[in-house]
């Protein structure tokens, strides 16, 4: 005895339409810019840009500063990741606005609380700016963007992110599922 | 020819202000596709979606198609345009721990912006745990830049290291993405869950 | 028709034309035929034996000589720290580092200076800069500043001074001839500054 259950779907395009629209969107961020998409980059540029205004003697001894600095002198925040994640709130917005997804929640399982799926974002945003430093890139910068490139660096990085969260669902599945 | 911004067809204002442009495209087609739902986005690990797997594929190879006959046409020089480097070491341990960061958090950067922008309060608050994480990256930088610095390859394409010409990496890539594809419609159909 | 089932039957045909047709490597010319020709008319490529002598002797570090004939021909002459690219090899890709930089001052020469002036027309071509060609090539070296010849006695002063120039150049590089006492020295054509190259900078990417 098998239900008919009703499937509620939203109105999401359809994925493989979507990701044609985001490979152009890159293919122009490439064709433009010389570079592919990125995002966390940004983070690192607020942070460096942050800590020179609040610690400037500090910040200028750091290491991590004046590796940042290597590759962008001038004003940390005034860079391509900067302008791109601004245009990113205000695109995601817009679709939101159309769609009518604007809604201030906390998304969650069911069988998980508002407040442990607060605690697992938070744990798992700290991990994920650690590792996006450490990887040179998160999925949009390193996996996305390399790919589109073939660089060997980002595929790598690609496979060790997916792979690792395959290896690990099987631990938190009961926040998902 | 391409790239506009290196060969200086265009000024880096003018680079930047369509950065801010393509974010705009960037964010309105990774909300549109569902990339600002967490549930979404984690479904591919469980197999109930798998979004994540097929706008991704797609978009590396719609991006990668495109620059390859971009470059056959002359319309980019494809040496000017930046290949990501293969720092073997940090790229691994970077990402196994955005593994874990992923489906713990069930966001990634870009697309919590996303989920920020439509007002989502879990994403926000992985966007603070990312300022958390790289503040703490770059704390202990010297802790850790002996790993960051390691194995450094060089720029190799994974054409390069498996001695295949980039086209016909190009072309196993599609064959490969589009195995996937099909066995991801058979997975969704198997562990169908109400979309979010 | 399912979006999968349409993608697919596009992505295929694109993939086996990108994998069957070959790379496009055309490196596409910097400069327009007539900006070419203005330029190899106007001779500005060109250096006298004089200029690449005094820089010799002063051990000017921005001199680079690049002897573009044969490695047996390279082998039996070559003026001091020269280094061989034939002009055979000149695209090879080791040497763009070599033709396309800001830093030295390049100075091609052969024989005469026919092979030379090729390799400069092919390297301006590319857009590379700093690349010059010896006037005369190695024949006229041999007779300016190796031998120099004594100019007539009516000659204005300035030869003599050209001469003893060229005289002591030569003795410093080996050639014969007494070195005179010199009175004045005669002004050095000025040798051209290195014009600095707009690197082109790779985007920097990356997360």
């Amino acid at each position: 005895m098998s239900e008919t259950r009703e499937i509620k779907k939203t109105r999401y395009l359809n994925p493989y339409i979507g990701g044609v629209l985001l490979g152009l969107v890159l293919l122009a961020a490439n064709f433009v810019a010389g570079r592919g998409l990125g995002a966390s980059g940004a983070i690192k540029s607020t942070i460096v840009g942050a800590a020179t205004v609040i610690a400037p003697e500090a910040s200028e001894k750091s290491a991590f500063v004046k590796e940042f600095r290597e590759s962008h002198q001038g004003n940390p925040m005034k860079t391509w990741l900067v302008f791109e994640m601004l245009g990113v709130i205000v695109g995601g917005f817009l679709s939101g606005a159309i769609a009518g997804r604007l809604k201030l929640k906390v998304e969650h399982s069911p069988k998980i609380t508002s407040r442990k799926r607060i605690l697992l974002a938070l744990g798992g945003g700290i991990l994920f700016g650690f590792g996006s430093q450490l990887g040179r890139g998160c999925t949009s910068g390193s996996a996305l963007s390399g790919m589109a490139v073939l660089s060997l660096g980002g595929f790598v990085t690609m496979m060790a992110i997916f792979g690792t969260a395959f290896a690990m669902a099987y631990f938190f599945r009961k926040n998902w599922i | 020819m391409g790239p506009l911004a290196i060969n200086e067809i265009i000024s880096e204002n003018t680079n930047f202000f369509l950065a801010f442009i393509i974010g705009i495209g960037f964010g309105f087609v990774l909300e549109q596709s569902g990339f600002s739902s967490s549930r979404k986005l984690a479904g591919i690990f469980y197999g109930y979606d798998a979004v994540v797997l097929k706008v991704f594929f797609t978009a590396a190879i719609t991006a990668m198609l495109g620059l390859l006959f971009f470059s056959l046409f002359g319309w980019i020089d494809l040496d000017l345009v930046y290949v990501n480097p293969t720092y073997l070491t940090s790229a691994i341990i970077g990402g196994v721990i955005m593994g874990v960061g992923f489906i713990m958090g069930g966001y990634c950067p870009g697309t919590s912006f996303c989920g920020a922008s439509i007002g989502k309060i879990d994403a926000l608050v992985f966007i603070g745990g990312l300022f958390i994480g790289v503040m703490i990256f770059g704390l202990g930088y010297k802790l850790w830049e002996g790993v960051y610095m390691a194995a450094f390859k060089g720029f190799p394409k994974i054409s390069e290291s498996l001695g295949l010409s980039d086209g016909l990496f190009g072309l196993l890539l599609i064959i490969a993405a589009l195995g996937m594809f099909w066995a991801a419609e058979w997975a969704e159909k198997r562990f169908p869950r109400e979309e979010y | 028709m399912k979006p999968r089932v349409l993608l697919a039957l596009f992505i295929i045909p694109l993939g086996l034309i990108i994998a069957a047709v070959p790379q496009n490597k055309t490196t596409p010319f910097k400069l327009s035929a007539g900006e070419l020709l203005s330029e190899a008319t106007s001779r500005s490529q060109f250096v006298t034996p004089e200029t690449v002598a005094g820089m010799i002797v002063s051990k000017d570090p921005s001199l680079r000589l690049i002897d573009v004939r044969n490695p047996d021909e390279f082998e039996k002459y070559s003026l001091p720290e020269a280094i061989n690219i034939p002009l055979s090899e000149l695209l090879s890709e080791q040497y763009t580092d070599i033709l396309n930089q800001d830093i030295k001052m390049n100075v091609f020469y052969s024989n005469g200076s026919l092979t030379a002036n090729e390799a400069w027309m092919v390297t301006r071509q590319l857009g590379y800069q700093n690349n010059f060609v010896l006037e005369g090539g190695l024949n006229y070296w041999f007779e300016t500043i190796m031998n120099p010849e004594k100019p007539a006695s009516t000659s204005p002063d300035e030869e003599f001074a050209k001469y003893d120039f060229r005289k002591s150049a030569g003795m410093a590089l080996g050639g014969g001839g007494a070195v005179q006492a010199q009175s004045s020295q005669p002004s050095l054509p000025v040798k051209p500054a290195i014009t600095g190259v707009p690197k082109k900078k790779k985007a920097a990417g990356g997360c």
